[in-house]
């Protein structure tokens, strides 16, 4: 099999001969265009980012190129030659490799024999081992990736998982990378540190393909830049001679404010009441310690936090998926928790709780089930939908979903197609639209723009503000930071289970709550903690609104190392708490 | 607010609803349907098993044709439907709600032991004790599925291993019974005594030259697959079995209580399995045999044709009424050539698996996928996001969620 080396120089090919080209490709599924004529030219040594809102086509045109897809028309030329792969192993053969957003790994294989699998060097039939490690080795020093190669896979953080599949693809002698919204699954850290190889791939000389739709990544690292919307190229720019609006624009069809934040909202009466809620393990180490908060009519609150902090398990504990140990919830007058014993989730919500989830596919959508029986949920035991003798009217699912679809704007065939068909941001616009339409007093929304597009971003928080000032209270958990400066009225910042910090709208700077993320004290900022937090800090401040979206997805309970360094940085005695109640409101 | 993702503004209807509700497409979906596929396929394999064993496959399939639909067979095949549609749509009843009743043989033979036992002992007049009887099989086969609904919502056992194991004690207790405590007098066989002259389900179609009638029972049982398909389609409790059977999590944080779903899916299950039960003892030959409802293995083709048809409520009947006619098909198989009746069962075999094995053909970039209109090739939009491409069949749902045990 193929022995790593450096890849034949870019030379190779006449000068100028692109090297990867795509021209006039045609991919049509039923009912959709997913690629009208795209051409797309990669020159060698590139980093070449393809831009697109999901569902522009950027991962079908992706599959045309690695062979999972036949084109219905168009050609595929890699430095100059014809191609047409009917799988992606041809794909690979000819120089390609493309890292997935879901890794192919061995958990419980080494680095190396995740490395080498399925062409690991033999010496006399067998595998030889210290070839294969000695080759891997070599690797990761000569792109400066920083993977121990005898480490088990299963026990590394993602971002260095990644790392073992971009290992993977030099390995074979990948020419050409194609990375799938490598960014998707890290944190903000580690995708600075994904970036850097990135960089220092293209200067080994492969070419690199990224395909995302962060707009800071594009910036940060690609040469040249193109744009597809609905199937089309809309743009194709040098990164140099762009900036961040042009691309939003060219992947939303129109200007695209990416820093906008809301006027303050008007806020009534209490809609949630939590007291000494604490969630956890009997005698272990609560998840959820003692937490305390409001949420009044009129308001948005945010909660802010590095992931597992307790931020999920409060939520969770707050809709009735998760049992309480102890403490006391009131929604909107009643009272759902008591002493640790909590009411069930239909009461929750008869009582005016809706409650958008993080886990948009699986808790928030039944995603085989038609759009309109997943919008259909919760409206199902009252009229329209509940007809005369509690029968279900056909035509009043099939109403309640026309109207949903067509106030938030749900891009959708019909009613009748599964909801996992469609993009992510449709989902959440959907799942949001069915939440919002409930019209309860208390709307929780759990990381509510995470893996969804540019366009459908702005359009969900847009449908928060009005929601909250229909009058609806809003608890928003965010581990965007620009997402909950741009939205909240009031901040709490959670910390190791607890409340650390609760700031006015005013006093919410992105610093302050970087401190607090971190289990530093506003204001009193320790020597070690404080480098780490405005770091953190800076980085979530310096996205745009927008492009933020994904970034998040890192769930930072599995990253170690990142969690360990904010564990590091949190001195041992407890911080401050949190300001009572009564001072955060008057500020 | 400026948008430009109005589906209406800015896009033309896609095309995709219109072409998918023509009568050619709809047709072709049909034919190249993973169910149709299997059954053509099954009967595929069958041939070449007959032909390698040096028998004719298209007179064995004639044979088992005309054996299951012909005058003399259709009644058998009617006959052996209560019992195979019976359990199928007692089956399918949980499943739909991606929950799996594995217990059916005890619910069935306690259904027919109290049955059986009000049959003999009532003190009320006959047809009074016929109707007792049926609630009395629905009760026992309802609560001792109940029990194996409480083992898992109280102890957390898994709904997959409750039931089965509760089976087995059933099926032992009834057999004691009726070898020890109700064993017919001077009766070499072990069975109870025949009920009382009159304490039986009338029979229909006496005359038609069939042997024995057919039972009213069919009607017990398709009536209950048609209540099954309207409480399905068109309550509110059927919506959220539905939706429990496509995303339990889902339904769980829409505020369905799963607990007490799970409690009334399965005394509905086993209600129905105990009724087929007591529709039995109470048609020829109008006692309970030992053996009698286990060994043909009634609950395992029933669950099969629950499978098949992914637990769609009339999917089911018709899918019970298949195998029926298969079962009765390879009785007379054997009869009129040499080939043994064990042929029908290698059928539903092969076609269960090649229900399985659809992942390979009909998932996306299977070849199959090329002929089958509408949603066959991934949604590009789906594909945006990998690994989040939904199952767009409920059959192959329903077949994952027996796999996983329904939890």
């Amino acid at each position: 099999m193929t022995d790593p080396q450096t890849p034949t120089e870019p030379g190779a090919a006449a000068p100028g001969v692109p090297e990867v080209e795509l021209r006039g490709i045609v991919k049509r599924f039923p009912g959709v265009l997913a690629c009208d004529r795209v051409d797309l030219s990669v020159a060698a040594g590139e980093v070449h980012a393809l831009m697109g809102e999901n569902g522009a086509g950027k991962s079908t045109l992706m599959s045309v190129l690695y062979g999972l897809q036949r084109p219905d028309a168009g050609r595929i030329l890699l430095r100059g030659t014809e191609h047409a792969f009917t799988s992606p192993l041809q794909a690979i053969d000819a120089g390609l490799g493309m890292v997935h957003q879901g890794f192919k790994l061995f958990p419980s294989l080494s680095v190396t024999e995740n490395v080498v699998y399925g062409a690991e060097p033999r010496r006399r039939g067998f595998v030889d081992r210290a070839a294969s490690r000695a080759k891997v080795a070599d690797l990761v020093e000569r792109h400066g990736l920083h993977v121990p190669p005898d480490a088990r896979v299963g026990d590394l953080p993602v971002g260095v998982q990644q790392r073992v599949e971009i290992l993977k693809l030099l390995y074979r002698d990948a020419r050409v990378l194609i990375l799938d919204e490598p960014t998707a699954v890290l944190t903000p850290a580690e995708a600075d540190r994904l970036l850097d190889v990135v960089r220092g791939l293209a200067a080994a000389g492969r070419t690199v393909l990224l395909v995302t739709h962060k707009l800071h990544e594009v910036m940060a690292v690609s040469d040249r830049v193109t744009v597809l919307r609905d199937g089309r190229v809309t743009a194709r720019m040098a990164t140099a001679d762009t900036g961040p609006a042009e691309i939003a624009a060219a992947m939303t069809g129109r200007q695209v404010d990416l820093d906008r934040t809301h006027p303050a909202g008007v806020p009534g009466t209490d809609v949630l009441a939590v007291d000494g809620l604490t969630v956890g393990p009997k005698g272990g180490k609560p998840l959820v310690d003692a937490v305390s908060l409001r949420v009044r009519a009129g308001e948005i609150v945010g909660v802010a936090g590095v992931a597992g902090n307790g931020q999920s398990e409060l939520v969770e504990a707050l809709a009735g998926l998760r049992p309480a140990t102890a403490g006391r919830v009131v929604v909107a007058g009643t009272e759902v928790v008591s002493g640790g014993k909590g009411a069930s989730v239909a009461k929750r919500r008869a009582a005016g709780l809706a409650y958008v989830p993080e886990d948009r596919a699986e808790v928030g959508a039944a995603r085989t089930a038609p759009l309109a029986d997943n919008l259909a949920m919760g409206f199902h035991r009252r009229a329209p939908i509940a007809g005369r003798g509690g029968l279900l009217s056909r035509a009043a699912i099939r109403a309640h979903a026309a109207s949903v679809i067509d106030r938030f704007a749900v891009k959708a065939a019909s009613g009748a197609v599964p909801i996992g068909t469609l993009s992510g941001g449709n989902q959440q616009k959907a799942i949001l639209g069915r939440e919002i339409t409930h019209d309860a007093p208390l709307l929780v929304v759990e990381q509510p723009t995470r893996g969804v597009d540019i366009g459908s971003i702005e359009n969900i928080h847009t449908r928060l503000v009005e929601h909250r000032d229909a009058g609806h209270g809003i608890l928003l958990v965010s581990a965007e930071l620009s997402e909950i400066l741009a939205l909240s009225d009031r901040v709490l910042v959670m910390y190791d289970g607890r409340v650390v910090a609760e700031l006015p709208r005013a006093a919410a700077d992105a610093a302050t709550i970087g401190l607090a993320m971190a289990g530093g004290t506003p204001g009193v900022p320790a020597q070690r903690t404080g480098d780490d937090a405005e770091h953190q800090a800076a980085d979530a401040a310096s996205e745009p609104v927008a492009g933020a979206a994904s970034d998040s997805a890192a769930d930072t309970a599995s990253d170690a190392a990142s969690d360990a360094a904010f564990r590091a940085a949190a001195p041992d005695s407890p911080a401050t708490p949190a300001p009572t109640e009564g001072e955060a409101d008057h500020a | 607010m400026p948008d430009v993702s109005s589906p209406a503004a800015e896009k033309p209807p896609k095309g995709g609803a219109a072409a998918r509700f023509s009568p050619a497409a709809a047709a072709r979906t049909a034919v190249f349907s993973p169910v149709t596929v299997s059954i053509v396929a099954g009967f595929v394999v069958g041939a070449i098993i007959l032909a390698s064993t040096g028998a004719a496959p298209p007179a064995a399939y004639q044979a088992i044709f005309e054996s299951a639909f012909g005058s003399d067979g259709i009644g058998d095949t009617l006959n052996k439907s209560i019992p195979i549609v019976g359990m199928a749509v007692a089956l399918a009843i949980p499943l739909r709600a991606g929950l799996v009743n594995l217990g059916g043989d005890g619910q069935l033979v306690l259904g027919a032991l109290a049955a059986a036992c009000v049959g003999l002992y009532s003190p009320f007049p006959a047809p009074v004790t016929v109707v007792l009887a049926l609630l009395a099989g629905v009760l026992a086969g309802g609560l001792w599925a109940s029990l194996a609904a409480l083992l898992e919502n109280a102890c957390g056992v898994p709904l997959l291993v409750s039931s089965l194991l509760l089976s087995y004690p059933a099926v032992s207790l009834v057999s004691y019974l009726i070898r020890f405590q109700l064993l017919e007098k001077g009766s070499g066989i072990p069975q109870t005594e025949k009920l009382p002259e009159g304490v039986r389900l009338p029979e229909f179609a006496q005359d038609g030259g069939l042997g024995t009638g057919i039972s009213i029972g069919i009607f017990l049982v398709a009536a209950a697959a048609l209540v099954f398909a309207f409480v399905e389609a068109r309550t509110a409790a059927g919506f959220e079995v539905r939706m429990t059977g496509r995303g339990a999590r889902f339904s769980a944080y829409a505020g369905v209580d799963r607990p007490r779903l799970t409690l009334k899916l399965m005394f509905a299950s086993g209600g129905l399995a105990g009724l087929v039960g007591a529709i039995t003892v109470l048609g020829f030959p109008f006692r309970l045999v030992d053996g009698a409802l286990t060994s043909p293995g009634y609950t395992w083709t029933g669950l099969l044709a629950a499978l098949l048809a992914a637990a769609s409520p009339l999917g089911t009947l018709v899918a019970g009424f298949f195998f029926a006619a298969l079962t009765i098909g390879g009785f007379g198989m054997e009869q009129e050539t040499a080939v043994p009746q064990q042929l029908t069962s290698v059928l539903q075999a092969v076609i269960i698996l090649f229900l399985a094995v659809r992942t390979g053909v009909f998932a996306k970039g299977g070849w199959l996928r090329r002929f089958r209109p509408g949603g066959r090739a991934p949604d590009p939009k789906a594909a945006e996001s990998p690994g989040e491409a939904p199952v767009d069949d409920p059959v192959e749902a329903a077949v994952k969620a027996a796999v996983e045990g329904g939890r």
